[in-house]
């Protein structure tokens, strides 16, 4: 099995985000940065599948040279080598550009199956793993939360809005993109974080792999403004009881 | 200077931090109460590397040193001071001394088994009267021509009625005074002579089993030396030195976690209309607590660098522990202090955290003991070792 497994650098979700100057994207100076989760569950699936059936991992991260920390993360959990595609400015890119860069990337290299996580925590449109599958005209099951592969085939079950799932089958090569509660990912030991260090990393320039223009720009990014400080009701208890019936029925739908 | 940790060091504090969330803190609240010692979470800690540090590869070492069992023990307290004991039990108490006193085949013995948790390490020092003073302690080995026999009674000894095999110091010629101690490795189970039994009357560190040992003309084998028949104090010594740092680790870890929890609090709570953290008395309060807390680190990091570097360190270790275990004393009680009524109530970690940072200025050589230590290198009297 040749497997790919694609990851991004997002900022802790705990920061205290700031609109950057351009007023386009949030301040990446003085923020903490980490593995996107739903790439984490990527990750230990890729992990998984190939000691299950021997082969190659590759992970691939586009971005500054600060996303090598996170890199080092999936190397140390399992993966064989990284693909770091140097790019200062990805977090400019919309998802059709970032989905051709790893999908110039893949194309020749024949991979029987390509993980990404179901979104990023950050930009969050969930269309990157989608648009590589449909650039490499492979067929892809997104948000999986079950995966078994045998003799060729992979079997997943899909989580549908309201609590439904779906079981697909599909031939490798496929692409899949993974969602919370497919699994637990490892906690890394400290034995293979170390044995991490000595493991290849490929450069590669951002330059040698974008052939497209993005399709689409963030023109602002903002935060919501604050709404007032609620609706207090005054009066006799009878009174405000209904005060609160005339609103529950005229503005929402738990009273007819 | 470098005072950047490396992206693998980041990943180890990441990890034990992880670990610590979701293997401890879930259940922690019961297991306090219930004084759970968990011999599983051992066992995990052990399949993660934990204990493998300052340890050659051949005997199952990770490849870290006292540093990364620095982050780790800090990692772990901050979320439960109890639950960093182990990194002493299987690694930095029994397992390092072995590796600088041990034959080779004591440490292909016992060394691995240590750092796989197959078996349950500890050391005993303590006794009901002997405390700071070690070379006071009144436990005897007496050579009976094919075996050792052990006369006496440890007490406060982490890990004594779940421990496997560990070290037990004992005189063997007390005529010689401290030059008549000698270090041996004892299994404390299947040994007609040996009683162990737990003390659950501790203030604090619950979930970390803490017991008393009693030798009643038990049989050890001749083997089971560690070193050299009078050579047991020194050994102490140094064996100390090193388990003093992992201390001083887990003093700030508590010191840490109660900080983090007093400023969530200040930033959440409001009286007179505003956040408490708004008024000066809180903000001194916590500048406090914090400006100690960073320097205890750079302390505590600077200990266990130096034991890496195979540097002199002594004095830098009994500054840190001393520091760093007083620092997380008054963290913790400036943390209650802000929490109010709510730091007073076991439902809330602050008196937790102040209950477990108590234990640390009396562990691995009191506040007094370092500031002996201390003082005597300082003055001259004593070689920085």
């Amino acid at each position: 099995m040749n497997i790919l497994v694609c990851i991004k650098q997002v900022p802790d979700m705990e920061s205290r985000f700031k609109v950057d100057e351009d007023g386009t994207w949030f301040d990446g100076a003085d923020l903490a940065w980490r593995m996107n989760e739903y790439d984490e569950y990527a990750v230990e699936q890729a992990v998984q599948l190939k000691e299950e059936t021997g082969g190659d991992l590759t992970v691939l991260c586009i971005g500054p040279e600060r996303v090598k920390e996170t890199m080092k993360k999936a190397l140390a959990m399992g993966c064989d080598r990284g693909v770091h595609v140097v790019d200062n400015e990805s977090f400019k890119k919309d998802p059709f550009a970032i989905a051709s860069i790893i999908a110039e990337f893949a194309g020749p290299k024949n991979f029987d199956l390509i993980f990404t996580g179901m979104q990023s925590q950050d930009r969050g449109s969930a269309q990157v793993g989608v648009l590589v599958a449909e650039m490499l005209g492979l067929p892809c099951a997104t948000t999986i939360v079950g995966f078994s592969f045998d003799n060729g085939v992979i079997s997943v079950k899909r989580e549908l809005e309201g609590g439904v799932k779906a079981k697909v089958t599909a031939s490798v090569p496929a692409l899949v993109t993974c969602q919370l509660g497919l699994n637990s990912p490892r906690y890394l030991t400290l034995p293979n974080i170390l044995k991490a260090k000595k493991k290849e990393m490929l450069v590669i320039p951002v330059a040698d792999l974008s052939k497209t223009q993005a399709l689409e720009e963030t023109t602002s990014l903002y935060f919501p403004e604050k709404k007032g400080t609620g609706l207090i009701l005054e009066g006799d208890v009878a009174d405000l009881a209904d005060q609160l019936i005339k609103i529950l029925k005229e503005k929402t739908a738990v009273l007819a | 200077m470098q005072f950047k940790l490396t992206d693998e060091q980041k990943m180890m504090q990441d990890m034990a931090r992880d670990f610590a969330q979701k293997e401890i803190l879930p259940t922690l609240k019961e297991d306090e109460r219930d004084h759970r010692f968990r011999p599983e979470l051992v066992k995990k800690m052990a399949d993660l590397g934990f204990f493998g540090c300052a340890i050659p590869e051949e005997y199952g070492g990770n490849g870290c040193g006292f540093f990364e069992s620095v982050l780790l023990a800090e990692q772990l307290a901050k979320v439960s001071g109890s639950w960093r004991v182990p990194l002493n039990m299987q690694n930095i108490g029994p397992s390092v001394t072995v590796n600088r006193f041990g034959t080779r085949e004591q440490k292909e013995r016992f060394i691995p088994a240590w750092v796989k948790a197959d078996s349950f390490g500890f050391f005993a020092i303590t006794e009901p009267n002997s405390g700071s003073d070690v070379a006071g302690m009144g436990t005897t080995a007496t050579d009976r021509g094919d075996h050792w026999e052990l006369n006496g009674q440890k007490m406060w000894i982490s890990n004594a009625h779940v421990g496997d095999w560990g070290l037990v110091y004992a005189f063997t010629d007390k005529s010689k005074k401290y030059k008549g101690m000698t270090c041996f490795i004892v299994n404390l189970k299947d040994n007609e002579g040996i009683v162990t039994a737990p003390i659950e009357t501790k203030l604090g560190l619950h979930c970390s089993p803490t017991g008393e040992i009693a030798f009643t003309k038990a049989r050890i084998p001749k083997d089971s030396i560690l070193g050299e028949v009078g050579q047991g104090f020194k050994i102490c010594m140094w064996q100390l030195n090193n388990t003093r740092v992992s201390c001083a680790a887990g003093a700030l870890g508590i010191g840490g976690g109660a900080i983090e929890a007093a400023i969530n609090y200040a930033n959440e709570r409001t009286q007179f209309g505003k956040k408490i953290g708004s008024y000066q008395m809180v903000q001194a309060q916590i500048a406090d607590i914090v400006a100690e807390h960073e320097a205890a680190k750079l302390l505590v990091y600077q200990a266990a660098w130096l034991k890496d570097q195979g540097m002199p360190n002594q004095h830098q270790t009994s500054i840190a522990k001393l520091f760093a275990s007083e620092a997380a004393v008054h963290a913790t009680s400036e943390t209650m202090k802000i929490f109010g009524s709510y730091g007073f109530s076991t439902e809330f970690p602050a008196e937790r955290f102040l209950r477990d940072a108590q234990s640390l200025r009396v562990v691995e050589g009191t506040s007094n003991i370092q500031k002996t230590i201390i003082a005597g290198i300082a003055l001259g009297d004593v070689e920085n070792r």
